[in-house]
């Protein structure tokens, strides 16, 4: 089922913790709203789910405009980061409440319990308690009690990240599965940019109750729209170089960097990805840099360069070996830089 | 070990040294007889004669004295209706308020505990006002009570929808909450008169319905205050999570938060119960003999020609005590904790 979020704006008193924000999510999609701690993003989800009033703009499901409905009539359902188990009722009683409520008889009620337990893995664990449960156990209830009653929108509010980072990747896996078996609609909260990048069909980045991007995972990677994204997505963080923009030369101290395009602007960054970057002789790079640090992650080095007051990170093969405060040249491929203007933000599209 | 739990949390009896073990269960023995003697001395002189109880003290029937059924008799054959009446009346006035009560006070604890109100203050001084001006109509110019009734409620409504958003000063829940307890911080000898005087007009003193009332009214605020704490220890997620499954918000109170402050429920019933079982001065005054409660009787021992009647007071309060004690034995194994592990994370 659709979800179309037209310009919802949300304030709390003088504080306004959403602006204008507009979703449209095809039927079946997994679409992960993506934003630090304060962007808004978990206002955004339940105001969706009717927890929290709209302050201005509309909200509908399936054509249906519910932006003021009660939670109980928007047909969704969702897990919350504390999966938020009835403690008094069991596994199977907390599955079956969704069912309970809608007085569906005994019978039919115990066999889809059984039957949404077992996709899950919970059907030995039908008659305990949630506090004599492990974390993952918990998380899987709360998942089957979403499930059990097939709702039109499935909303999740970054229900992995109470797990331990083992059980996390598992789950993770599990969830694309689920979702892709089940084929609905899925929103998705989390301020994990690798379950967003893995999990997404398409990625909405918030900050500042804005929306930054909204865009498939490879596009927000490749092609992010403005300095924000390009250093909140990827890890290491995109690398940039504040400098000036002269006629499509970028200037960064005595190094200049032909762009490709024509433009001039007073601040401007330069954005880089360290897998993009190679560590070169000093004179044979685009840009000279002093070496920082050079770490050995495993498959590769990873080498943070200085260039003036900038940070650069460069994935160099793991071979790599230099000393501290040594001349290096960076080089890269004119194609794969990234042009910002420092001021808006913005990205400068070079011809 | 924490120096707190060295000197606070007693380890298991079972690895003490032999010598520690003695004079702890010596100290736990002396208070055990500590807190039990009143009972027992309150039990064997309702089996002593008024020679046994005037003569001085003694202790062990049969030994120091010879047992007699004799206030048991007074009480259960000669005068059994009074006693069975006013035992009926403590048992039917006390559980019927206590109910009430606890549903009422919990209600209302849990609106202040989850729903936010923001009343005027100017359109709560408007009302207090035109219930003035109402009495006054009805008191000093003999209008009839129904029509200034329905004309004050009719211009308040008007006066408030008109003026109500100019008002700019506005309580919160807190002054909610304070208001409720500060009616019980009154004390109740200050509202007795006043509450007789009430009742006296409506023609329902000495009816259980009067004493059910007031006793509903002057324990809602314990109820609101002690419930209103465990309500908000609840986490808030579990009933949004209950609403988005498709539960009602009366749904959530009676299928989720209810059932997760059983402890709370289970410590407020007690208490209150208790209160109103023992409750005395306004028993007095709202009861004459129909509605008469157990506490007047006990009163009524010592207020006899005869002197004190020790041995028949110490009936009555045995058979007071057993309800409590019943009461006290269904609800402890609820008044337990960890009823909320396992409801948010772990």
């Amino acid at each position: 089922m659709t979800v179309v979020l037209d310009k919802i704006s949300k304030s709390f008193g003088a504080v306004k913790v959403l602006h204008d924000l507009s979703l449209d999510v095809q039927d079946g999609e997994f679409l992960v709203l993506l934003g630090a701690s304060g962007s808004g993003k978990s206002t955004a989800l339940r105001m969706i789910a009717g927890l929290e009033t709209v302050t201005a703009g509309s909200i509908s499901i399936s054509g249906r405009d519910v932006t003021e409905e009660l939670p109980k009539n928007r047909d969704v359902a969702m897990v919350f980061q504390s999966y938020a188990l009835y403690p008094h009722k069991t596994v199977a009683e907390n599955i079956g409440y969704p069912l309970k409520i809608r007085r569906m008889n005994r019978t039919d009620m115990e066999a889809q319990v059984r039957d949404v337990a077992a996709q899950v893995q919970l059907d030995a664990l039908l008659d305990r308690y949630p506090r004599e449960l492990s974390g993952g156990q918990r998380q899987r209830v709360a998942l089957a009690r979403a499930m059990v009653r097939r709702p039109a929108v499935f909303l999740m509010d970054e229900p992995l990240s109470n797990l331990d980072a083992k059980l996390r990747g598992h789950m993770r896996a599990e969830l694309k599965h689920m979702q892709h078996e089940l084929g609905i609609t899925t929103i998705y909260v989390t301020h994990d940019q690798v379950e967003a990048m893995t999990l997404a069909h398409r990625v909405a980045l918030l900050e500042g109750g804005k929306l930054q991007q909204l865009a498939t995972p490879k596009v927000i990677y490749d092609d992010p729209e403005n300095l924000f994204t390009a250093q909140f997505i990827g890890s290491p963080p995109m690398n940039v170089a504040h400098g000036t923009l002269d006629a499509g030369t970028f200037v960064v101290g005595e190094d200049r960097v032909a762009t490709g395009g024509g433009a001039s602007v007073k601040n401007a960054v330069i954005g880089l990805r360290a897998e993009d970057c190679r560590v070169v002789a000093p004179d044979q790079g685009a840009i000279r840099a002093k070496l920082f640090a050079n770490e050995l992650i495993g498959d590769h080095t990873l080498v943070t360069a200085k260039v003036g007051e900038d940070m650069l990170s460069i994935k160099a093969p793991k071979d790599f070996e230099a000393g501290f405060d040594e001349a290096i040249g960076i080089a890269f491929d004119p194609d794969r830089i990234y042009m910002f203007d420092k001021d808006t933000g913005a990205r400068i599209r070079q011809g | 070990m924490t120096l707190m739990q060295r000197l606070f949390e007693p380890r298991s009896i079972r690895t003490m040294a032999p010598g520690t073990k003695v004079l702890v269960y010596s100290v736990l023995l002396f208070w055990t007889a500590f807190v039990l003697f009143p009972i027992y001395w309150v039990l064997i002189t309702s089996f002593k004669t008024a020679v046994d109880v005037n003569g001085g003290p003694v202790y062990l029937p049969f030994i120091d004295f010879q047992p007699s059924l004799h206030a048991w008799k007074e009480l259960f054959v000669f005068d059994y209706k009074d006693t069975l009446r006013a035992y009926m009346n403590s048992l039917i006035i006390a559980l019927s308020s206590t109910a009430a009560s606890v549903l009422i006070g919990s209600m209302a604890a849990y609106a202040l505990a989850r729903f936010e109100y923001r009343p005027k203050f100017g359109v709560v001084l408007m009302f207090v006002l035109m219930m003035i001006a109402v009495f006054v109509a009805v008191g000093k110019y003999g209008v009839d009570w129904r029509l200034s009734t329905a004309v004050g409620v009719a211009i308040f409504y008007f006066l408030a929808r008109a003026l109500g958003r100019h008002f700019s000063a506005s309580l919160g829940n807190g002054d909610i909450l304070f208001w409720m307890i500060s009616q019980r911080i009154l004390a109740p000898i200050v509202v007795v008169v006043p509450i007789y005087m009430m009742f006296q007009q409506v023609r329902l003193l000495d009816t259980h319905i009067a004493v059910i009332l007031t006793y509903t009214v002057i324990n809602l605020p314990i109820v609101i205050w002690l419930m209103y704490d465990f309500f908000r220890s609840i986490p808030y997620d579990l009933e949004e999570s209950a609403q988005l499954d498709g539960a009602t918000r009366l749904g959530v109170f009676f299928d989720i938060v209810l059932p997760l402050s059983r402890t709370g429920l289970a410590a407020t019933t007690l208490l209150v119960m208790i209160l109103s079982w023992n409750e005395y001065l306004l028993a007095l005054f709202l009861s004459t003999s129909k509605a008469q409660t157990m506490p007047i009787l006990v009163a009524a021992m010592n207020a006899g020609e005869r002197g004190i009647l020790w041995w028949s007071m110490s009936v009555v309060i045995i058979v007071m005590i057993i309800p409590v004690i019943v009461l006290a034995i269904i609800l402890q194994r609820y008044i337990s904790k960890g009823l909320l592990l396992g409801a948010v994370k772990g």
